[in-house]
């Protein structure tokens, strides 16, 4: 009855509500998880009569069989060139145009700002109707052209505007120092560029190169509109249609969405540290 | 240190960049003032026009023109589009299916807010031993349902809700509640609320990795001060840890919020909008409108419905915080 006994009791009980609940939220969160990668590699024949128990049986062709019959392998090309191009465009413009209206004293440059700045305040509807048309009668419907600079303008919400925003709040926070000793010493404005503020460039274009990977790789309503037939088709689009209506197959539809996560899943474990400090800038927006 | 050269001396010149720059004899090919401000103007045009001219062709004027096609009765198909004023928002007024959309929305964006906040919150804490980051595992595993795209956490859901196989209705007969059982997607008044409780639980994720973070920053001897006055658990929660991770909860908040007016693959992908309309979005019906039923002017006025629903949440929410 004396006070220590008292209180370690108590401690006890708030340690142990504290894993009680841990586990409970961890059920939660795991179960749907585990479902996806126990259903991905259940025998065909187990599928039929006991889709969604957890782990009956294994069969790892469904991988194959989906990455061939399923058409999973050719999604997936084109989510990563799509992705990869959008990537890379979106990097280079935005550290182009974030250098410019953080370091360059041009006329307009405030006003250029706040027009990328606006992307950011609206949701992809409101451009969504006419970027059809525009892609339609320019012939890039269906092409992966189109779908890469809609994405790199913006469509997806983490294009251009949100990257020349970060670039330019991180090329401000860069000292001057650098840039006027290079200056002085007679280089050039591009020079000061290419030689002094590029290479520094990292970690900004880290944080950018995170976010616009992880958001790109997942988008769908993009590709469901501009990308209509089954030529280009991505992953987001080619499972969502491959599932839509089947009530068998199942293991196909998880293996599928396993080739389609696995890449992010793995990309976040390597970067978790850029992926958080990039998604909370793009919170900030 | 000057040269034998021709030190010129400083310009006068103070107002605006860029800095002025003595010239030393021995750099006489750096440029002077206003050669520098060529330099720098011509170099931030260029770097400048490339993406400006994407954005603009791809974001500013598809959205001039929405706001343009609100006010038509164009089709997109038809050469005919006639300037016919504001019937297209007038007709969102009396368009039932419209209606229920913005319903469904508002309850969305106050569900589907609340939820993923304080659930993420809570998890945080929860994860969150002291001063450390908590244990990794905790850290990737609460974290994971985010980082699946939303047409994966749709399907797996649909999963669990399948009225034969899934776990729900199987765990639901199991304890003895069979009669609760159902399609949970094909019953008009669980429709909407299954799919949010599936993107909730991926949206928590999101929330849990901000707040997390945020609590990193929190100032340890408060929490201990507390726990030494005898505070419990929430009482620390409340009164000490949370209004110092203000700002990013505010943040989160914000954000899931604002996202609550234009939600739409989740939805699309398990319902498609219904059973009926029973689940339909603004989102989902401005889709629908505009391409499945050729009605762009229309589907513009509902597009921009979201805008400014969206918009109005936004300024809305900084003028809160600022409070």
């Amino acid at each position: 009855m004396s006070s220590p006994s008292f209180g370690s009791s108590s401690r006890l009980v708030g340690t142990l509500a504290r894993f009680l609940t841990l586990a409970f939220f961890s059920v939660l969160v795991l179960y749907p998880l585990l479902l996806i990668v126990s259903t991905a590699v259940k025998d065909p024949l187990d599928v039929t009569p006991n889709p969604f128990a957890l782990f009956s049986s294994v069969n790892l062709m469904n991988f194959v069989d989906a990455w061939t019959l399923g058409g999973f392998g050719g999604y997936f090309w084109n989510t990563l060139i799509i992705t990869a191009f959008t990537l890379l465009g979106t990097i280079a413009l935005s550290v182009l145009a974030g250098y410019a209206l953080a370091r360059l004293y041009f006329p307009g440059r405030n006003l250029i700002f706040m027009i990328f700045l606006t992307g950011l305040m609206f949701p992809f509807f409101a451009v969504m109707i006419p970027l059809f048309y525009e892609l339609r009668d320019t012939g890039l419907l269906g092409t992966k052209l189109g779908v890469i600079l809609v994405l790199i303008a913006g469509a997806s919400g983490y294009g251009l505007p949100i990257g020349v925003f970060l670039m330019r709040s991180f090329y401000m926070d860069l000292p001057e120092e650098l840039a006027d000793a290079a200056r002085v010493d007679g280089a050039s404005e591009f020079e000061v560029f290419w030689r002094i503020m590029l290479p520094l460039s990292g970690p900004g274009v880290a944080v950018l190169s995170v976010l616009v990977f992880f958001q790109t790789w997942n988008v769908f309503i993009v590709p469901l509109l501009y990308l209509p037939g089954s030529e280009n088709r991505v992953l987001a689009t080619g499972l969502y249609l491959f599932s839509s209506g089947r009530t068998q197959e199942y293991e196909l539809t998880a293996a599928g969405s396993l080739i389609m996560v696995l890449p992010v899943v793995l990309f976040f474990l390597a970067f978790q540290r850029l992926f958080v400090r990039g998604l909370t800038a793009g919170a900030i927006k | 240190m000057s040269r034998a050269g021709t030190p010129t001396r400083t310009p006068g010149d103070t107002r605006g960049a860029p800095k002025p720059r003595r010239k030393r004899g021995l750099f006489r090919r750096s440029a002077s003032v206003p050669a520098l401000r060529r330099q720098q103007a011509y170099y931030g045009a260029l770097f400048v026009v490339p993406g400006l001219l994407i954005y603009t062709a791809f974001m500013v004027f598809p959205f001039l023109a929405t706001i343009y096609l609100s006010f038509t009765n164009w089709d997109g198909v038809s050469p005919e589009r006639d300037w016919i004023g504001l019937a297209n928002y007038a007709r969102i007024f009396g368009d039932a299916t419209a209606l229920k959309a913005f319903a469904n929305n508002v309850v969305w964006v106050v569900l589907g807010t609340i939820a993923p906040v304080v659930l993420g919150l809570f998890e945080a804490l929860l994860v969150w031993t002291g001063g450390q980051r908590g244990s990794l595992l905790f850290r990737t595993l609460f974290f994971l349902p985010f980082v699946l795209p939303l047409v994966v956490v749709g399907i797996v859901w649909q999963w669990i809700y399948h009225p034969l196989f899934g776990i729900l209705n199987s765990a639901l007969d199991g304890v003895g509640l069979d009669g609760v059982s159902r399609g949970w997607l094909a019953d008009p008044h669980t429709a909407l609320y299954a799919v949010l409780i599936a993107a909730i639980w991926g949206a928590t994720g999101f929330c849990f990795l901000i707040l997390h973070a945020a609590l990193q920053n929190v100032d340890m001897s408060t929490v201990e001060a507390a726990m030494i006055d005898g505070a419990n658990w929430f009482q620390r929660a409340w009164n000490v840890i949370i209004p110092q991770i203000a700002p990013q909860l505010t943040m989160v908040t914000a954000v899931t919020l604002i996202g609550g007016f234009a939600v739409f693959d989740i939805v699309f992908v398990m319902t498609g909008g219904g059973p009926g309309n029973a689940s339909e979005m603004l989102a989902t019906y401005t889709y629908k409108t505009a391409f499945q039923q050729n009605q762009a002017g229309y589907g513009s006025a509902l597009a921009m419905l979201i805008t400014i629903l969206s918009l109005v949440s936004a300024v809305v929410f900084v003028r809160l915080r600022e409070r």
